[in-house]
């Protein structure tokens, strides 16, 4: 069998997928990239070509800057943190304890809610009303009145932290838990009867076999939290004063509320491009990490 | 005085006993080996004496001092696993100096530690590699070399060898006996392997159901089997287990007419018309005459090059004999073999306790 007729045929077995992603994800891309280029409106009129004009307006104005630095910020501190809490968690629950597979099922719970109903949950929380967070915190004498901590500008970003961190940190756990199941007893042995303290076990025996899977749960958390969407409208809609806005919420203000679809599309095609670069970034990150930990 | 001290130790785990009563002295400078077949209990004892599990009763002393509730970092011990054990994101050099390195022992020093311990095991372009990068025989020098540079009071080897293939494992042996042999320290030695345990060690102990059933030295041990477990666990092929019963000719071997004619001093201390268990080595088997005779019907040979193995019957029981290699035995004919007064190992029918 020569080598053309071996490409050939796996060109050929590639073709009807091949088919159905440049129908669903190659043509509305370029789709995208060419309204990017117009001055459309979302109903009406295809629009004319207006070359750069859109990024130059959007990244010169003052909504871009700021929403990248919300954006930013929230993943960066959302993912060190469910990283923080998951890997704690996770070290946990590897401990022999009365109760523990409850507790490992347990742990799943917040993850295994769809977004939309942890966010209503956690706006009950948050209620200035009657939320049970203002309740426990004047019971316990912290607070003098009720806040309304998704109402004010200072505080709302914080509250939609914590909510997706609450939701997240089991996945990050149970990556973990699974890498630490998979740390060799023996070698945990030998670390006791070398002498190291608890500090160094973990840091010299026990993170080398978490490092890779962190990693990937790090490039899949850092991904979703730079595009999200979901928790942020069902809770805040981006306000107040635009404090909680995210890239996807600016996307969607601009493409469908202002009804601006050339320069929703130009907007969108930047977070697309900010995430490419985390992803390839990182997947080279997961190569290096995974190379030295085998 | 006594290096290593195990004082009536005991292990459950809820309902079951693996550990019932372990007492085991050894002085400095010996090489104990626990024997026995997987489920022993011969593991959980070297964990008990390294820290890694707690016994349920009894104690441990090394050099005189109670282990009990210390933690195995401070009991001036190193192990040896039996899947090595390295850490994988360490230099073999870090690996082996990893335990000198937790006890904030000088780098100076450190260094030159980990660099003696690898020329003893002649590691040294090795130092810089990760253990990835290392053969199944080269990494279980690392483990060694992680043992030997913290210059223990007692090493203890958990099946060292058992992941390494049979030439490499022939020679690591020989390794340990020349390391063992030069630096003196006390050991103590877990494996399967009676082979292993008959070179290295100064002392086995063959344990089995959590009890040790001998202790003694591999000459002992191999010669003198205290128990009908001891006599057919250790040799190869098996120790030959008959039947027989005490008359006053001999020993009659059960269902067949022969009579193996003992000495009556032997015969002396044996119950009369009790069932008995004869244990014969396979290479005690004489082909000249001059001993006492033991015919039996030869059913295959073998020739293995030094030896030809013939096995045969007597009446139904079954037989293995070693013998030289040009014994003339034609298959289904009778062959009288002849056996020394030394070579029969006469246990208890009932309790498989040895009576001579």
């Amino acid at each position: 069998m020569s080598g053309t007729w071996i490409t050939t045929r796996a060109w050929l077995l590639m073709l009807p997928l091949l088919i159905v992603m440049v129908a669903v994800i190659g043509w509305p891309l370029a789709d995208t990239v060419q309204l990017s280029f117009t001055d459309a409106k979302l109903v009406g009129t295809s629009g004319s070509y207006v070359g750069f004009d859109n990024y130059v307006r959007l990244v010169s104005g003052n909504a871009f800057g700021r929403t990248l630095f919300t954006t930013t910020f929230f993943a960066v501190v959302v993912v060190t943190t469910e990283m923080v809490f998951g890997v704690l968690a996770a070290l946990l629950l590897n401990q022999q304890f009365y109760g523990r597979t409850l507790l490992r099922a347990l742990l799943i719970l917040p993850w295994a809610l769809p977004t939309v109903v942890n966010a209503t949950l956690w706006r009950l929380i948050y209620n200035p009303e009657y939320g049970a967070l203002n309740a426990a915190l004047t019971q316990l004498g912290i607070l003098d009145s009720y806040r309304s901590w998704l109402g004010e500008p200072g505080t709302a970003l914080t509250a939609l932290i914590v909510a997706d961190c609450w939701k997240n940190f089991p996945l990050v756990a149970m990556i973990a838990l699974a890498a630490l199941q998979a740390v060799p007893r023996d070698v945990i042995a030998a670390s006791y009867v070398d002498g190291a303290s608890a500090f160094s076990r973990f840091r010299f025996v026990t993170l080398p076999y978490l490092a890779g899977p962190l990693m990937v749960a790090l490039v899949l958390r850092t991904i979703e939290a730079f595009k999200v969407f979901d928790i942020v409208w069902v809770m805040t809609r981006g306000g107040p004063a635009n404090s909680t806005r995210t890239m996807s919420i600016l996307v969607y203000q601009e493409a469908f509320s202002f009804q601006r679809a050339g320069s929703g599309a130009s907007l969108a095609l930047i977070v697309t491009l900010i995430i490419t670069v985390l992803a390839i970034a990182y997947g080279t990150a997961v190569k290096k990490v995974a190379g030295s930990a085998t | 005085m006594s290096a290593l001290v195990v004082d009536n130790i005991r292990k459950s785990f809820g309902e079951v006993e693996t550990l019932k009563g372990i007492d085991i002295s050894l002085e400095s400078g010996e090489f104990l080996v626990l024997l026995g077949a997987s489920g022993c209990g011969k593991s959980t004892l070297l964990n008990i004496i390294a820290g890694l599990a707690e016994p349920t009763g009894g104690d441990i002393r090394l050099n005189d001092r109670s282990l009990i509730g210390v933690h195995p970092k401070d009991r001036d011990i190193a192990m040896v696993f039996q899947s090595y054990a390295l850490y994988p994101n360490l230099s073999v050099r870090r690996n082996i100096g990893f335990g000198l390195e937790m006890r904030k022992v000088p780098v100076a020093e450190r260094e030159k530690a980990v660099a003696e311990a690898a020329r003893l095991l002649q590691i040294e372009p090795l130092l810089d590699r990760r253990p990835s990068q290392l053969s199944g025989g080269q990494r279980q020098r690392v483990a060694i070399g992680r043992a030997l540079v913290r210059n223990p009071k007692l090493f203890l080897f958990d099946e060292p060898l058992s992941n390494l293939d049979a030439k490499l494992r022939m020679e690591m042996r020989t390794e340990l006996k020349r390391l063992h042999q030069m630096m003196k320290t006390t050991v103590v030695y877990v494996t399967h392997d009676q082979i292993e345990a008959m070179t290295l060690a100064t002392r086995i102990a063959v344990m089995r159901n959590g009890q040790i059933e001998q202790l003694g030295t591999p000459e002992e041990i191999y010669n003198r089997p205290a128990t009908l477990y001891v006599a057919t666990f250790v040799g190869a092929p098996p120790m030959n287990i008959l039947d027989v019963v005490a008359t006053n000719n001999g020993l009659l071997v059960a269902g067949s007419d022969t009579v193996i004619p003992v000495p009556p001093s032997l015969l002396a201390g044996l119950p009369t018309g009790g069932s008995l268990k004869l244990g014969i080595r396979p290479e005690s088997f004489r082909a000249e005459a001059g001993g006492l005779p033991l015919t039996l019907r030869c059913d295959v040979t073998e020739l293995t090059g030094p030896e030809l193995i013939l096995s045969g019957s007597v009446g139904s029981q079954r037989l293995v004999a070693t013998l030289p290699p040009r014994t003339r035995a034609p298959v289904g004919s009778d062959v009288t073999l002849s056996l020394d007064v030394e070579a029969l190992h006469i246990f208890d029918g009932e309790t498989g306790k040895r009576i001579n």
